[in-house]
């Protein structure tokens, strides 16, 4: 087995006498799409939160690439390579399609205070972007206000944000929250390619999606991990079946 | 947009040919104008296109005026920095002292971050009549120009020259730097900062340095005011610098890149001409105000760039003309309201009371007629007037709108 990409080692995250995450033990492998599954509550956005940088855990060490990422700052996380969506869309809806991936696309270039450039000339970054859009197939939507896109293709815009940093590990949450049958296909498609050669960690409520997309499947329940493994051994799984999948999988 | 290049070469070339266009009086104006233009866009960078609403741009202007009056005072125009580089004092003393508000305000945002830019300059304000020696007390400071460069600086016609050149040249900065990746980040600051910071931006540091060059900005024109009166008072910082400067920013467009200067310099030119006219011109500035807020969120320029991108599809004579029936039917009204503010104010002012006696009302004149204040008719001459005007603003409505119908 090679070593982890992503491991949380014993983590814990209380908020104030509410216990979430109670010893969640995780390991993600390089190069493999791991989905996090379980009932709602279980706690699965807080662990987003928490490899992200949004919250810092209570205890417990998060590490990326063998480095401990436990209370670093989103942007600190991020520049070490750990990039994520969010499972309300968030984007920047009053400018161009262009624009929003663009400024995703600066910082790799580490174009944060420049103001000596004229940024249409940035040779590299607008190749770049015109990658992603070709990538996330919004090429004809560039100059389109994302607020005006529709709601799967802001989800795509999303996705393009993510990975314009060119990050290792991907986390996506719900990407498919609210979307009709096609278009779950579609962006299921999506995901599948755009994560070629690197690691996803992927929250679900679709199982259909769930066990086609992914190598891997970590249940969570009540803010423990109960099961890991492939989508055969957990459909097999006892645990899981009483503690969530139920008759539906059965 | 393709004529936009030509309409700005002909702006620019009309405002160099002004000093030999219009009176003394109105290049004067023009020059209060050209920098209340550019403070609007200091501020238009911040809370435009970075979404930043600051109630206290008055303290960043002020500290220009003040440092650009102390360098005047103590180089007399010469050596290092003769006159035309003045304006530079005040963009640095502005950029050092947006640093430091920049850093403290910016650490929140939304109605946080205005009252914490509000409370900076009113503590500025509290505090500069005891500080004698920098802010000069009830006096202020004053100085003169000095000839430099072979210029004299004299008369009216070089100080307007001076400010026209650095309003066009910090403007184009301006426009230059929203085309940098900085300037592109401000706009990300503005739609979702939280985004940016998960994409691996330090908002802090960027919140703070866009405050800061919009300070310097404000120092600039700061710099340039203190320079066409020759004296800095510390009535610069008060208040209602601050709110002028917001609510002519809301009335040009604070979204459009030109659209506070417009403001500016429109509101500007209406309060010198109508401050002439009546007493109560403050009264119509918030009339103005507020009727575009309501009606032309987008502010002027704003509303019209939306209008121009998406058109109505009626035809460029159906909208002239439909714009033309609008404006008429506003002018009636308008002179109507004004008619009725004018004649109210003429009533309750204390000159026209004391003259009162014994039930007594004398006539007050007024679009030189005279008219009596108990009669009916000076009151049902206004309110029919405005109730016409209004009217007929309907009817044009319901027209459009009928047209629109029988089309879909």
């Amino acid at each position: 087995m090679s070593t982890p990409i992503l491991s949380l080692q014993h983590v814990h995250k209380s908020f104030g006498p509410a216990h979430i995450i109670r010893d969640a033990n995780l390991d993600v492998l390089p190069g493999e799409r791991h989905a996090v599954i379980g009932p709602n509550g279980a706690g699965k956005s807080t662990l987003f939160h928490l490899c992200s940088g949004q919250f810092a855990p209570t205890e417990g060490k998060i590490l990326l690439n063998g480095k401990n990422i436990a209370g670093l700052k989103p942007a600190e996380v991020n520049r070490r390579g750990l990039a994520r969506s969010f499972q309300i869309t968030n984007i920047f809806p009053g400018v161009t399609v262009f624009e929003n991936l663009r400024l995703a696309v600066m910082r790799k270039h580490n174009l944060q205070f420049v103001f000596w450039r004229s940024a249409a000339r940035l040779r590299l970054v607008n190749e770049e972007v015109d990658d992603l859009l070709t990538k996330i197939r919004l090429t004809e939507r560039a100059q389109t206000l994302a607020s005006q896109l529709s709601y799967s293709e802001q989800r795509s815009l999303e996705i393009g944000m993510t990975l314009a940093s060119d990050p290792q590990v991907i986390l996506l949450d719900e990407p498919m929250a609210g979307m009709s049958h096609e278009e779950t296909d579609y962006t299921a498609g999506l995901i599948r390619e755009i994560t070629e050669g690197r690691t996803l960690l992927i929250v679900e409520h679709d199982m259909s999606v769930v066990f086609s997309l992914a190598h891997r499947i970590s249940v969570l329940v009540y803010g423990e991990i109960i099961a890991t493994g492939t989508p055969e051994e957990i459909r097999g799984n006892a645990r899981v079946k009483e503690a969530y999948l139920g008759e539906e999988a059965a | 947009m393709k004529y936009a290049p030509l309409l700005l070469l002909v702006t620019v070339a009309v405002l160099i040919a002004l000093p030999w266009l219009v009176s003394g009086s109105m290049l004067n104006a023009a020059v209060q104008m050209l920098i209340s233009a550019l403070f609007a866009m200091a501020f238009g960078l911040l809370c435009g296109q970075a979404g930043m609403l600051s109630f206290g741009h008055a303290a960043y202007f002020g500290v220009g005026a003040f440092a650009a009056v102390h360098a005047m005072n103590a180089f007399g125009g010469e050596g290092l920095l003769p006159t035309p580089l003045l304006p530079l004092v005040g963009g640095a003393s502005g950029l050092v002292s947006g640093l430091l508000a920049g850093y403290f305000s910016t650490k929140r945002t939304g109605v946080y971050f205005a009252m914490i830019t509000l409370a900076l300059a009113e503590l500025l304000h509290a505090l500069a009549p005891h500080l004698k020696t920098v802010f000069g007390g009830e006096a202020g400071v004053s100085s003169f120009r000095m000839p430099a460069w072979g210029i004299g600086f004299g008369s009216l016609n070089d100080v307007y020259f001076l400010t026209l050149v650095w309003t066009l040249v910090s403007i184009g900065l301006l426009y230059l730097f929203s085309k940098t990746p900085l300037g592109r980040l401000a706009l990300g600051l503005r739609e979702n900062a939280h985004r940016l910071r998960f994409l691996g931006y330090n908002t802090h540091a960027l919140g703070t340095l866009i405050f800061a060059i919009s300070a310097m900005f404000a120092g600039i024109a700061g710099a340039l005011q203190s320079m066409n009166i020759e004296a800095a008072n510390y009535v610069v910082l008060e208040s209602h610098i601050s709110t002028a400067v917001v609510l002519n920013s809301f009335i040009g467009g604070v979204r459009v890149f030109l659209g506070p200067a417009i403001g500016g310099a429109v509101m500007t030119f209406f309060g010198h001409v109508s401050s002439d006219l009546t007493r109560v011109w403050l009264l119509y500035q918030g009339i103005i105000f507020v009727l575009v807020m309501m009606f032309l969120p987008r502010g002027i320029v704003g509303e019209l760039v939306e209008r121009i991108r998406n058109p109505s599809g009626e035809g460029l004579a159906r909208t002239i003309s439909t714009l033309l029936a609008r404006l008429a039917s506003l002018a009636i009204a308008a002179f109507g309201a004004v008619f009725l503010i004018e004649f109210l104010q003429r009533v309750l002012s204390p000159e026209y009371r004391a003259g009162v006696t014994e039930g007594n009302w004398p006539d007050i004149a007024l679009f030189s007629y005279d008219w009596a204040p108990l009669s009916v008719l000076p009151w049902a001459f206004g309110l029919g007037l405005f109730g016409f005007g209004i009217a007929l603003v309907i009817m044009v409505n319901r027209r459009v709108a009928a047209r629109k119908e029988a089309q879909a």
